[in-house]
């Protein structure tokens, strides 16, 4: 992309921000040009989030300027920074999922009649309008809840749009998206940004910054690092300066053999409505990968194994034995144990401390008589744990929201190892998680599977996948469409066997 | 008979449930339609009597004054009423269903004069004679009134709690409620008893309880610690004479303060045997029924009735608590 | 929820995060601000009256407290699940009917009927707990049921009478037993300061107020933890209903008859007790202190504002807004971080 030589379109000039106890940002700076993405990278904690705050208004600056366009701002509350022409999407998104798409667009702003009546007809065709200046194919009458999580997302992106944004701010756009759904996201994002707008793209995801954007910001501990520019810089340098380390690259997983010796058996196993006949086995030591697209029932199969969401057909064997499972409870009782994709709904106890959430699982083993906890012994088990995974908290009695995404995940993983599971299911385990965490992570569960610990890795990253799977089981619509060894898996055969729909469109029996 | 209504209660709750589940679709005439009507045209005159409470003991006796009438003029008669004095709703609700089955009387005491009046509006339209009772209804509808002068006797309370505490000193009250036309006339019958013929008695505080046994003892404790020189307690109905008992037990002052009490129950003759009451005013509750049962049946054949029917009221302490005349209108 | 620093929690200040040891300060300020909320209370009520700081009116607060009191002791397990229970109110006087029921028209001991009385309560919750957890009737609505049907069922036993001890006129004893001599310190008050204590241990030192606040800080995560989340609602809304038990026993006794009527509005008065002790309705926190302080702030208020001689209208209004100041306060002191 070719650069505007006028002067920059958003600049910011020694921005600073503490909160009691922490100094979030310090005297950064940075200019985003005309017409161009510029990505905001560091690790969790290094001020993305406060900055981004900053410029929408939901805090206000302990010093810093901001010009757009050569005018200094003074941004009071997130609805004056959108009339500025600064538009945010929040990684969660603020849509009322009863109304429609056109009913959230315009929420707070109603064409109106006579001061009270709505028409809806004009919304709609307002809405419309936008749609086709954007080149997005929504319905406006359609109501938000009934949509999908990418189409949600350009319900927002529509909605930040419709302010006439000059800037548009972007967290984590595609945690939740697939590639297919990425592609249309940076479509959208080419379109929007002309000679006159900029996009401020946030992301984790080194492999779409180099596909996304233009130049490469990176921050760390509240910090400005470096600008690069994307076409001539190694991602690994962009790693190395978020972490303050060398990476090590992305190397082919060291596949140990993986024992033959099978502790989970899978059979026919179907719900209601989405997963049909599916089998498969787990061994001993094995790690394996689900791949698939979002919706492929990955989460659902394991959902179904634990007893959260009831089976309408199938069996499972544990060790050869087949086995009833009801309830999440009686599997931790047979030491399954499942790691939910979303650490803050189904993982943690994000109001309650470290060890209380290390013990939860296993709570009836540190119980004497009459039910009193045994707090000594929950304390040592708890920093145990905390010392072998490298928890970074500064005591057990540490709130969990306090701690990073990547320590919350290894709060959960100490959890089944104080219940001494057998299976283990990660679902998504380094959503959320920073580069330098994410090894850590990695390190942990090929630990685990040493140890002989039987592991099923649920995770929409292929690379992930990849890297870290002996063998590798694709999901399509509710069904296993492959299980590949890793030697011969490949990240497009992967998305050939997540991509195989079924031809008749019969997938629920 | 009672247990047919039920059944036909339950029955109408089933006809509710399955219509609506929608299992009712499409089916014929529901069964309760006409059971209303039924009443009414029977042969016996029908009164329906709706009052301010019913499991409370007063109500009962009320009852059972209405039913003596009614089996002595030959009418039929239902008696209902709302689950606390509080429910206003309920009451109109049940009112409303009293007139629904087209009665040939009402008998009514209002909780609210105000919330019944479109109702009662209704009733004179239709030509069904009201007559209120016990507290009454605020309104020129019904035909009359058969009621305590609340107001006459609450004069006596205060005059017989002055002769107790030989006509000077401080005395507080303890009233169910500043709303209903008994919790006014019966603090006011009180209060200007005292202040037109006692001038060395000093009222220091009026609270409220709501007849709760309770929160009434607990309340009567509160006015006892700020007049530590408090003479005499009125308790201006069952629940809140109860509950001024209930304080003075708690705080071992049986002897030294005396508590008036009003209305009767099992408690208070209790507390009047052992010495913890003086003695209490009590309605005539059985009177009550039969007056305004009585009175019905002379408005459905067109007889005369007084504006106002007394029914009475008695002082009654240890000496005569045994007496066949108070007796029979205590009730345990 | 109570820990002791250890040398660990030194290091946290360092590290500046936030929730360490200073939030751990915090956490007991706000305690000790609820707390000091009731003394300023009190230090203006014995300002205001001569004759409110005495040791026979304090024993009157507390006497007024105690059936409340123990309410929201137990409703407070149930509000840190995350739910509510609006049944206890009806369901104690129910439980004081059903107390009437064993001593007098059945004629058990007295041991044995007040015991039936307790077990009925839990009996209440227990089935609260079984419609809530099982056959997931949102609490708001399955509470709302039995709160009617026990109203009624109180009535339809008792025959719309009250039911008097007669055979068993010990039974009074138990909340108005004078247990210091020359001071009317009643044993009921004793037992609502021994229910604090079992609330209090139960709370924070067993598995079932572990398992408490873990339903209600994120129930997914702890069904998927593998914790059996239907049972143990099903317990906590039985322990809550022995509490019930316990009230309804107390309060028939200090009135030495079971009183089929009332206790409407006792659950409201419960509820925000342990409200204005800090416990948050959507679940997850609370303490025993607080409801404590709570039940004793709305105790204090009510006696106080009679003993002024304040009229029954404003002492309404009064305690109306010191209960939405005192939410409020309590929202900003967790806000604030």
């Amino acid at each position: 992309m070719s650069m505007d030589e006028r002067e920059p379109l958003l600049t910011i000039v020694g921005a600073s921000k503490s909160f009691p106890g922490v100094k979030a940002l310090q005297d950064v700076g940075l200019d985003v040009r005309h017409g161009e993405v510029l990505a905001l990278v560091g690790e969790n904690g290094a001020g993305k989030s406060t900055l981004m705050k900053l410029l929408s208004g939901i805090y206000t600056p302990d010093a810093g300027e901001f010009f757009l366009g050569g005018e200094r701002l003074e941004i009071t509350s997130p609805r004056q920074a959108q009339e500025l022409g600064i538009s945010i999407i929040h990684q969660e998104f603020n849509l009322a999922g009863d109304l429609t798409v056109a009913q959230n667009i315009f929420i707070g702003r109603e064409p109106r009649r006579a001061g009270i009546f709505l028409s809806d007809r004009e919304l709609n065709a307002r809405a419309q309008q936008l749609f086709d200046r954007l080149g997005l194919a929504l319905d406006p009458r359609q109501r938000v809840g009934e949509l999908t999580v990418a189409r949600q997302q350009m319900v927002e992106i529509a909605k930040a749009l419709s302010f006439n944004a000059k800037v548009l701010i972007m967290d984590e756009p595609t945690a939740a998206l697939n590639d297919l759904e990425v592609a249309t996201l940076f479509d959208l994002i080419r379109r929007f940004t002309t000679p006159d707008t900029g996009v401020i793209y946030i992301s984790h995801r080194m492999d779409e910054l180099k596909v996304i954007s233009d130049r490469i910001t990176v921050l760390r501990d509240g910090r400005y690092i470096d600008t690069l520019d994307t076409d001539s810089t190694d991602m690994r340098e962009v790693i190395s300066l978020m972490v303050g380390r060398e990476i090590t690259g992305e190397a082919r997983p060291q596949v140990t053999d993986a024992g033959t010796d099978v502790v989970l058996s899978v059979s026919g196993l179907s719900t209601k409505g989405v997963l049909s006949d599916v089998s498969f086995e787990l061994c001993r030591g094995e790690i394996l990968g689900f791949a698939g697209l979002m919706g492929a029932g990955r989460t659902e199969v394991a959902r179904a194994i634990v007893g959260a969401d009831p089976k309408s057909a199938g069996t499972i064997e544990l060790a050869g034995k087949p086995v009833r499972i009801d309830s999440p409870a009686v599997a931790a009782k047979l030491g399954i144990g499942y790691l939910s994709e979303d650490r803050k709904a189904y993982g943690v106890l994000l109001e309650r401390d470290v060890k209380e959430n290390i013990v939860l699982s296993s709570l009836p083993e540190f119980t004497a008589a009459l039910g009193f906890m045994k707090p000594a012994a929950i304390e040592a088990k708890a920093s145990e744990l905390v010392t072998a995974l490298s928890i970074k908290t500064p005591s057990t009695s540490q709130l969990v929201k306090n701690l990073s995404g990547g320590n919350q995940q290894k709060v959960v993983i100490a959890k089944w190892l104080v219940k001494d599971c057998d299976v283990l299911i990660f679902d998504e385990p380094t959503r959320g998680i920073d580069v330098g965490a994410k090894d850590e992570i990695y390190a942990l569960l090929n630990a685990l599977a040493a140890q002989g610990k039987a592991i099923i890795m649920i995770s929409s990253e292929l690379p992930e996948v990849l890297r870290m799977s002996h063998r590798i089981a694709v999901m399509c619509e509710g069904r296993l469409t492959a299980i590949l060894d890793n030697a011969d898996a490949t990240q497009e055969n992967i998305m050939d066997y997540a991509t195989r729909f079924s031809a008749e469109g019969t997938v629920m029996a | 008979m009672k247990n047919r209504k039920l059944i036909t209660a339950l029955a109408g709750l089933g006809v509710v449930a399955l219509a609506m589940t929608g299992c009712a679709a499409g089916g014929g005439d529901a069964g309760g339609g006409d059971a209303g009507g039924g009443e009414a045209s029977g042969d016996k005159p029908y009164i329906a009597i709706v009052s301010k409470g019913f499991q409370h003991q007063f109500w009962q006796a009320v009852k059972q004054g209405a039913e003596e009438a009614a089996e002595e003029f030959d009418v039929e008669i239902t008696f209902e009423g709302p689950d606390t004095e509080a429910d206003v709703d309920q009451q109109i609700q049940m009112l409303q269903t009293a007139l629904d089955k087209g009665p040939d009387a009402i008998g009514f005491a209002a909780l609210d004069s105000q919330a019944a009046g479109p109702l009662l509006q209704q009733a004179k339209d239709s030509n069904i004679p009201v007559i209120a009772f016990d507290s009454g209804v605020d309104s020129d509808i019904p035909v009359t009134t058969a009621s305590t002068d609340n107001k006459a006797a609450a004069a006596e309370a205060a005059k017989q709690m002055a002769e107790l505490i030989g006509h000077a000193g401080k005395v507080a009250l303890v009233v169910h409620d500043q709303t209903s036309v008994t919790g006014v006339d019966r603090r006011d019958g009180f209060v200007e008893y005292m202040e037109e013929n006692e001038p060395d008695i000093e009222i220091v505080d009026t609270q409220y309880g709501g007849g709760d046994q309770a929160k009434s003892a607990d309340l009567a404790k509160a006015i006892i610690a700020a007049n530590p020189d408090l003479k005499g307690l009125y308790g201006s109905n069952e629940g809140s004479a109860i509950g001024v008992v209930q304080a003075v037990k708690e705080l071992d002052l049986a002897g030294k303060l005396t508590v008036v009490g009003f209305d009767s129950g099992k408690a208070q003759i209790d507390a009047i045997n052992e010495g913890l009451m003086a003695g209490a005013i009590t309605q005539n509750p059985v009177g009550i029924g039969y007056e305004t049962v009585k009175a019905a049946v002379a408005a459905i054949n067109g007889d005369k009735v007084e504006k106002t029917i007394d029914t009475g009221f008695f002082w009654y302490d240890k000496s005569n608590i045994d007496s066949e005349e108070i007796k029979a209108v205590i009730y345990e | 929820m109570t820990t002791t620093p250890t040398a660990s929690d030194t290091a946290s200040t360092e590290t500046g995060r936030p929730g360490g040891l200073v939030g751990r300060l915090r956490g007991q300020l706000q305690q000790l601000l609820a707390f000091a909320s009731l003394i300023i209370i009190v230090a203006f009520f014995a300002f205001a009256s001569p004759h409110f700081f005495t040791t026979s009116n304090i024993t009157s607060i507390l006497v007024a407290a105690t059936v409340t009191g123990i309410l929201a002791l137990g409703t407070t397990f149930v509000i840190i699940t995350g739910g509510i229970d609006l049944s206890i109110g009806t369901g104690m006087i129910l439980c004081g009917v059903m107390a009437g029921v064993f001593l007098t028209f059945w004629g058990w001991p007295l041991w044995a009927g007040v015991l039936g009385a307790i077990l009925f309560g839990g009996l209440i919750g227990f089935v609260n707990g079984f419609n809530v957890a099982i056959l997931k009737i949102p609490p708001f609505i399955a509470t709302l049921a039995t709160m009617l049907i026990a109203a009624g069922l109180a009535l339809v036993i008792s025959g719309t009478k009250p039911i008097y001890f007669k055979e068993t006129p010990d039974f009074q004893a138990i909340m108005n037993l004078s247990i210091i001599p020359g001071m009317r310190f009643p044993l009921g008050v004793a037992i609502f300061i021994l229910m604090m204590i079992i609330a209090a241990v139960l709370l924070s030192r067993t598995i079932f107020g572990r398992y408490t606040y873990s339903i209600g800080s994120n129930e997914a995560a702890t069904a998927l933890s593998g914790v059996n989340v239907n049972k143990w609602k099903i317990i906590i809304y039985t322990v809550s209903g022995l509490f019930v038990g316990v009230a309804g026993v107390l309060a028939a006794s200090r009135l030495s008859s079971a009183q089929p009527t009332g206790g409407l509005g006792l659950e409201l008065e419960a509820i925000a007790a342990v409200v204005i002790g800090g416990t948050s309705l959507s679940g997850g926190k609370g303490s025993i202190v607080g409801t404590v302080i709570g039940a004793l702030i709305m105790a204090v208020l009510t006696n106080g504002l009679r003993i002024m001689s304040i009229p029954q209208e404003w002492q309404s209004v009064a305690v109306g807004t010191v209960i939405l100041i005192a939410v409020y306060l309590d929202m900003l002191r967790r806000r604030g971080r």
